[in-house]
């Protein structure tokens, strides 16, 4: 309404909004409609909109979801699962008793020989729990008492692409809603005016690709796919108006489509046509609560000093994980973070250094964050990537310098926050590092735990298609660590 | 996210309670049905444990057949008091009751009452309707027509079942919403104002039919129809794992445009696509429908195991095949029997065999930029006379050989000199090691003469001075070689970039458990020359081994020597047809770096332990007797070698095979500039195909021959159990499926909705439909009519039923059929994000219609592709092809489109063959931001300017009559000037902003109209083009 005064349009035309509401009468949703379109236009905290689940199953433990993504497969070995035996057998052989007759890929099956490699960085026990983490992650590791370390995770999986894609969608082939999605689809939105589902993509990392699929929403309807937020002047596509289109003008333009509306409305009492209104009017929104949720410009000096030095340059780990805990705050479901860059199949010492580097100090940070707001009880945090790699070297194994291949039958994640036990370790592998030896954690016994958390039932959350209620964590059976929740 | 807030949800939930009221409506005084009633709540609740699936069947029980509930006692049927099944579906207790508490499925009051009264009534099953045959005949209805409504048996059917209903049809739309209607749903753009204007004017009812024929008629309307078919046949740019590169198959897609556009009857359209290459002299056009099969994702991702993906892709064309023409759910028995459906495991591979024939690899090439094969060549232009005429001369070049070869042979030799002398030609390059110096992995070691070289099996030896030789070249390798060790494999020399990770392009000499194999490779495995040895080398001994071909692409003109003497040789493979270099041109990676290496290669098996000794390169084929000079062996000569030296020796014979590497040389020339797309073509000798435990590749069990699922249709005896056979049985008028999914789909292009909603499932899980008898009646006229699309489209399109105001007669009717099951009103719905995209481009006159060709690269946000890592540049199309249909946008699947996906566009990975239509601000956002269609907006409101007579009122009232094909309302006109008021008036004082505003888009401005005007209508326009009446069908 006040742009229109704003750009000196005459109050009177026959057809203001009040004008328009009171003639589409009662059976056209009027009331509700007049709420929708006189809420605070500027508010940033907007409705919540339910979900496909009427209610929740058991009382949740976490409100959200916050997921980084670590894509290329970090090596378990130089971070959360020390093995000090690969350091004394350096060089041997690795054993056929401990391959057990794993497939490799053709990356290294062909290889002369496969050296069995020891981690370059030594480990030390962390906090009182005593989490055992290399030298790679100092920050993390004054967080050990926040975290869940699982290094009995195993997938099925040993190229990235199905790999990445199970591990996001339950399911190595693409068609399946990502967990993101499914979250979306169940509860709803805490906040209409920002997508439930947000991705943050750290830039210019290249490595193993990201596809669309990982945060698409496969049979579910396309509402519920992740909503990328790019760094740059225009975080959602289309977000700003056309060049020299001011937001008075837009809304002023706006105020004319609604009006038209309301006469197609008041003509065919087509209860679509208040959708159509809606939609614009939520798009009008989002174009002043993105960018309010994506400034950092506000955050004080030590808030960026602890996400560190890459927190103010958009489109970093630490940037992201700092828009995460604002996204966090505005009640966005579930966030999901990639970071690439971890597939080191040759020069492993150098590449995970610069990536600990670049992901250690902003991971530890956020949830620092989140806790000195009390934000952490609530919220769920996940670290770690698709599926571990090779106890032995790929190509050369020197003092200083080798590769290490895919490998899926163990890897190493962490959760921490909304309902999680802190300063836990969570399963074990056998001294090679090689084989799940007690309480193994496969990718749906995941994501049953994650849905869980946020008071879930997975065999419950499920939608129709191809004549099955299919769910997030597909048919074989699936199991909620209850030994990790607090 | 959800647009609507609360209140659409109240909405939702009022659809919900409605639908089961209208439902009771439905079922009031009517007897329980079986397949109406009854089967949808035994599918969804019992059949999962107590189906079709013997696997984890409970308690032995089956459901889903009559006999087999009876035997076991369960029914009682005519007595409710003795039916098990009742009792336990009645029960309170946990214990008891079915379906039991951890299937977490309950059954609603009104469904337990169904039951009650289904065996009441005897429990009658009925066999699934979409599996009984289509009738001979089918019975239209004559319902009381007093208003003559009905205009055909469409109309019969609908209006039959309005009436039990007790409801009306809405009253027609408006002839201009009719014209508007049918021309996006047949040419997907919307009426010009002067195709409007003549129908308007005529009044007479042969307008529709003239209104359509002209549509029909028109290149756009096979566009239109394409677009739903590569939805469902999965097709994209690129092959959609990991590193994502392109498939170049836009020549199928043209091919779909085509076969729409000559009303190809649906059959053929269907048995093309899948067995085109087997029919009788198969034209290009056949062989290259069949490009269908192979469109699903393919990977290259390095390291990948082949048959894990060749699996896959065998897995994809089933599925696909069962969405898109039979609307079953195969894929559900990959891993079990279907659990609803009557397919079995055993079912779904014996289908799956049909598809598992083609000479295949479940890697496609990252160093080569190749067609996987099998392909088609795509001859262009004079290409095909010019390789016919180069295969020509090469055949009398041959012949020329032969000629002077005989005259040689019949002439006097004996007076010719002895050949017991004879000595091995210079090489062009050879490689003794005498001087080797340690590097990587191999060393010096004692050799054959001298010092030799000794591999450790991960770096190769370069000969970095060996010639390169193409297909048509001929050459000898020769080498002493002494394993060290046994091995599955192990590659001795090869002149090649890799092994899978580049098709295995190239020329190697491999040990396969110690026997030499020998290939020539284009791409394996379809265009390739391999030939094997019959035993192994000894270990720890020097064997010499000497490869000789003589450039004519023929497993026959390779030859081996094993010291000194000619091997006979088993050939594998003898189809090779393009060359076996790295190509530049091709877009090859490293083409200028392959060369001659020993004893190593990239992700290959390396010659461990080794030895490897006087290497030595010839550039051209040796003759038996060299072969064994070279190899210091004591070989007899026979005449046939004597004959052989002879005709080197001999002028002609020289002469004439010069000029017969020239002919090769220039028919392998222009074959490297001839196009390929992949394709299927039949293996000779049948793949065997196995049925996999769980689906898994490595899980082979119990081989299966190609058959049809029993219970569907059995394969009649007069059909070959091949691809061939399989597509005769698709079209077969006894296949309960074909015709009626085909229907089905065509009838959802006009209605939003298939008469049988769940398009992709025909099977019990599916929906039943609310018209049966129509659906089947459509589907013998279709058959009927020889599968005629046009016929079917027009007669949907003139139909009364389609020609209904979308605006029910009763505004109540929106509650009580929200989905517009009963047809009681005309169809309303989004249009898809092509026809908004493509009815920009056209009202604003930047559509270049140009049909066909290569994709395009319209607008899109800078840097997405570059975002997700596959090292990939969007390129940016320039002048016309940014303004092409939307059909034509280049289809990356790892990051399609981002205006088409947020429309609801599938992502082309796998088939879909019905798009959800969402409604979301992202959309808003794009509609009014994307500067494809600020852009539209600018010119169009440039061309009312500089076209139109100097007057608002008139200019508004023709822009909305573009926009939405009718005249506006006063109130409408109302609130479009009242907007371009504040508009005007807001331009006026912002002028600056006025010319950034219409300075949007690539197009060219005419510079006649002020910036200020023209910003102020781009403004109207823009609301205008996001009026809901602009962006839906109504």
């Amino acid at each position: 309404m006040n742009s229109r005064l704003c750009n000196g349009r005459p109050a009177a035309t026959g057809l203001s909004r009040r004008a328009l509401l009171s003639r589409m009468g009662g059976g056209f949703g009027a009331v509700a409609l007049a709420d929708l379109l006189l809420q605070d236009r500027s508010a940033t905290a907007g409705l919540a909109t339910p979900g496909a689940l009427p209610a929740l199953h058991h009382p949740p433990r976490a409100k959200r979801v916050i997921s980084l993504f670590q894509s290329g497969g970090p090596s378990q070995l130089e971070t959360f699962d020390y093995k000090p035996l690969l350091n004394e057998m350096w060089g041997q052989a690795l054993p056929d008793s401990v391959r057990q007759g794993q497939r490799l890929t053709g990356m290294s099956a062909n290889q002369a020989a496969l050296p069995l490699a020891g981690s370059v960085f030594p480990f030390q026990q962390h906090g009182e729990s005593g989490i055992w983490m290399s030298d790679l992650l100092p920050h993390t590791a004054q967080q050990a008492d926040r975290l869940c370390v699982i290094r009995s995770m195993h997938t099925e999986a040993i190229n990235h692409d199905p790999a990445i894609t199970f591990l996001q969608t339950g399911q190595q082939i693409a068609g399946r809603p990502s967990m993101g999605a499914w979250l979306s689809y169940g509860l709803g939105s805490d906040n209409a005016n920002l997508p439930a589902f947000v991705v943050l993509i750290t830039r210019n990392k290249g490595d193993q690709p990201l596809y669309s699929r990982l945060w698409g929403a496969g049979f579910l309807p396309s509402e519920y796919q992740g909503v990328q937020f790019r760094s740059g002047a225009s975080p959602v596509l289309f977000l700003n108006n056309p060049p020299g289109v001011s937001r008075e003008s837009r809304r002023d333009l706006l105020d004319g489509l609604n009006a038209l509306h309301g006469l197609e409305g008041a003509a065919t009492g087509d209860p679509e046509v208040e959708a159509r209104i809606a939609q614009y009017e939520m798009a009008f929104r989002m174009q002043a609560s993105v960018p309010e949720a994506t400034d950092v410009t506000g955050e004080p000096e030590h808030i960026l000093e602890l996400y560190g030095p890459d927190a103010q340059k958009a489109g970093t780990f630490a940037a992201n994980c700092l828009l995460a805990r604002r996204l966090a705050e505005r009640g966005v479901k579930f966030i999901q973070l990639y970071h690439q860059g971890w597939d080191q199949h040759g020069g492993l010492p150098g590449g995970i250094s610069t990536q600990c580097r670049e992901t250690d100090q902003p991971a530890a940070a956020l949830l620092k964050d989140l806790d000195q707001r009390g934000l952490l009880d609530e919220t769920l945090v996940l670290w770690g990537g698709e599926f571990g790699r090779t106890n032995y070297s790929q190509g050369k194994l020197e003092k200083n310098n080798y590769g290490r291949d895919h490998h899926p039958r163990c890897f190493s994640m962490w959760l921490a926050g909304g309902g999680v036990k802190g300063g836990v370790t969570h399963g074990e592998t056998c001294p090679f590092g090689y084989n799940v030896v007690s309480d193994g954690v496969s990718v749906h016994d995941l994501h049953a735990t994650v849905l869980h958390l946020l008071g879930i039932d997975h065999e419950r959350l499920t939608f129709k298609f191809q004549g099955l209620n299919a769910k997030l964590t597909g048919v074989e059976p699936s199991r909620v660590l209850h030994e990790l929740l607090a | 996210m959800t647009v609507t807030g609360r209140l659409l949800r109240v909405g939702l939930a009022c659809v919900g309670l409605c639908s089961v009221g209208w439902r009771a409506t439905e079922l009031r005084g009517d007897e329980v049905r079986f397949n109406r009633d009854i089967r949808p709540i035994l599918s969804d609740n019992c059949f999962a444990c107590h189906g079709p699936s013997s696997a984890g069947r409970q308690a032995d029980l089956r459901l889903d057949q009559r006999e087999a509930a009876v035997e076991a006692g369960v029914l009682g049927p005519g007595d409710p008091q003795t039916s098990e099944l009742l009792r336990r579906v009645l029960s309170e207790d946990p214990a008891e009751v079915m379906p039991p508490p951890e299937a977490k499925k309950t059954l609603t009051a009104e469904q337990k009452d169904l039951l009650q009264r289904w065996i009441a009534a005897g429990s009658e099953y009925e066999a699934h309707w979409a599996f009984l045959p289509v009738p001979r005949a089918i019975d239209v209805p004559a319902p009381d027509d007093s208003r003559g409504w009905i205009r055909n048996p469409i109309d019969a059917f609908v209006l039959d079942r309005l009436s039990r209903e007790g409801l009306q049809p809405a009253p027609m739309a408006e002839k201009e919403q009719w014209l508007r209607r049918v021309s996006f749903d047949v040419t997907g753009l919307p009426p010009t104002l002067a195709e409007l204007d003549a129908f308007l004017a005529d009044d007479a009812e042969a307008a529709f039919d003239t209104a359509i024929s002209r549509l029909l008629a028109s290149p756009a309307h096979g566009e239109r129809m394409a677009r739903d078919w590569l939805d469902a046949a999965r097709y994209a740019d690129t092959f959609g794992y990991q590193a994502d590169r392109d498939t170049h198959t836009w020549p199928w897609r043209d091919w779909v445009i085509r076969a729409f556009n000559e009303n190809l009857p649906y059959d053929e359209f269907i048995v093309w696509q899948v067995a085109g290459d087997m029919l009788e002299n198969a034209t290009r056009d056949q062989q290259l429908a069949t490009a269908f099969n192979r469109l699903h994702r393919q990977t290259n991702e390095g390291g990948s195991i082949e048959e894990e993906f060749r699996a896959e892709y065998v897995a994809d064309r089933v599925r696909t095949m069962g969405s898109a023409f039979l609307g079953l759910t195969l894929e559900c028995a990959r891993c079990h029997d279907h659990k609803y459906d009557p397919i079995t495991q055993h079912e779904y591979y014996a289908l799956s065999a049909f598809f598992n024939n083609i000479d295949e690899h479940g890697l496609y090439s990252h160093f080569t930029e190749t067609a996987p094969t099998p392909t088609l060549r795509l001859y262009e232009g004079d290409q095909e006379a010019r390789h016919h005429e180069l295969q020509q001369q090469v055949r009398e070049k041959t012949a020329a050989l032969d000629a002077a070869r005989d005259r040689v042979r019949s002439r006097d030799r004996s007076t010719e000199p002895s050949m017991d002398g004879v000595e091995p030609p210079a090489a062009v390059a050879a490689y003794a090691f005498d001087d080797l110096q340690p590097s990587g992995d191999y060393r010096p070691v004692e050799g054959r003469r001298g010092q030799g070289i000794q591999f450790g099996g991960d770096d190769a030896y370069i000969c970095a001075d060996a010639p390169a030789f193409s297909r048509a070249a001929p050459f000898s390798l020769a080498l002493w070689a002494k394993p060290g060790l046994h091995q599955p494999r192990q590659i001795l020399a090869h002149r090649s970039r890799a092994a899978e990770d580049s098709a295995f392009r190239g020329f190697s000499l491999v040990l396969d458990d110690g026997i030499p194999v020998v290939s020539l490779v284009h791409f394996w495995p379809g265009n390739a020359i391999r030939v094997r040895a019959e035993s192994a080398v000894p270990i720890g001994e020097w064997t010499h081994l000497a490869v000789t071909y003589d450039g004519g692409s023929r497993a026959a003109g390779v030859r081996l020597y094993i010291n000194g003497r000619e091997t006979p040789l088993h050939v594998e493979r003898d189809a090779l047809t393009r060359d076996i270099q790295h190509r530049a041109e091709w877009g090859d990676y490293d083409a200028a770096s392959v060369q001659l290496s020993l004893g190593a290669r990239f992700r290959d098996v390396g010659f461990k332990e080794g030895v490897l000794d006087d290497v030595q390169v010839f550039d051209r084929a040796l003759t038996p007797l060299e072969a064994a000079a070279i190899a210091s062996a004591n070989v007899e000569p026979t005449d046939a070698m004597r004959l052989e030296q002879a005709w080197l020796a001999d002028a002609d014979c020289r002469a004439a095979t010069a000029e017969l590497q020239a002919a090769r040389a220039a028919e392998n020339d222009l074959i490297s500039q001839v196009r390929q797309i992949m394709v299927m073509h039949e293996l000779e000798e049948r793949r065997p195909t196995h049925i996999l435990a769980r689906g898994a590749y490595d899980a082979p069990g119990e081989i299966v021959q190609p058959i049809t699922p029993q219970d569907i249709f059995p394969l009649p005896d007069d059909l070959p159990r091949n691809r061939l056979g399989f597509a005769k049985w698709l079209v077969d008028e006894r296949n309960p499926l074909t015709a009626r999914v085909a229907v089905n789909r065509l009838w959802t292009q006009f209605f939003g909705r298939g008469l049988v909603a769940t398009s992709q499932d025909f099977g019990s899980q599916g929906e039943t439909p609310p018209h049966p008898e129509l659906l089947d009646w459509l589907a013998r006229d279709f058959m009927d009519s020889g599968w005629d699309v046009q016929r079917l489209i027009r007669l949907i399109a003139l139909s009364s039923t389609y020609r209904q105001s979308s605006t029910p007669s009763d505004p109540s009717l929106y509650a009580r059929d929200p989905a517009n099951r009963l047809l009681a009103r005309g169809p309303r719905h989004r249009l898809s994000a092509e026809e908004l995209r493509d009815s920009a481009l056209s009202v604003s006159g930047l559509m270049k219609p140009r049909l066909g060709g290569p994709s395009v690269f319209p607008y899109q946000p800078a840097g997405l592709w570059e975002e997700s890592g596959t090292n990939q540049t969007y390129r940016q199309s320039q002048g016309d092809d940014l303004y092409r249909r939307s059909l034509y946008t280049f289809w990356r699947r790892t990051s399609p489109p981002p205006t088409m996906i947020t429309f609801d566009a599938p992502s082309r990975e796998y088939c879909v063959v019905e798009r959800e239509r969402t409604a979301t601000p992202l959309q808003a956002l794009t509609l009014l931001n994307d500067p494809q269609f600020v852009e539209a907006a600018r010119a169009m409101a440039e061309n009312l300017l500089q076209a139109t007579e100097a007057d608002d009122g008139k200019r508004l009232a023709a822009a909305f009559r573009t926009l939405t094909s009718r005249a506006p309302s006063d109130a409408e006109r109302q609130v479009l000037s009242d907007l371009l008021r504040t508009q005007r008036s807001w331009f006026e004082v912002h002028p600056e902003a006025a010319a950034d505003y219409v300075a949007v888009g690539e197009s060219p401005r005419s510079g006649n109209v002020d910036a200020r005007e023209h910003a102020a209508w781009t403004a109207v326009l823009q609301a205008l083009m996001n009026y809901d009446e602009c962006v839906t069908k109504r």
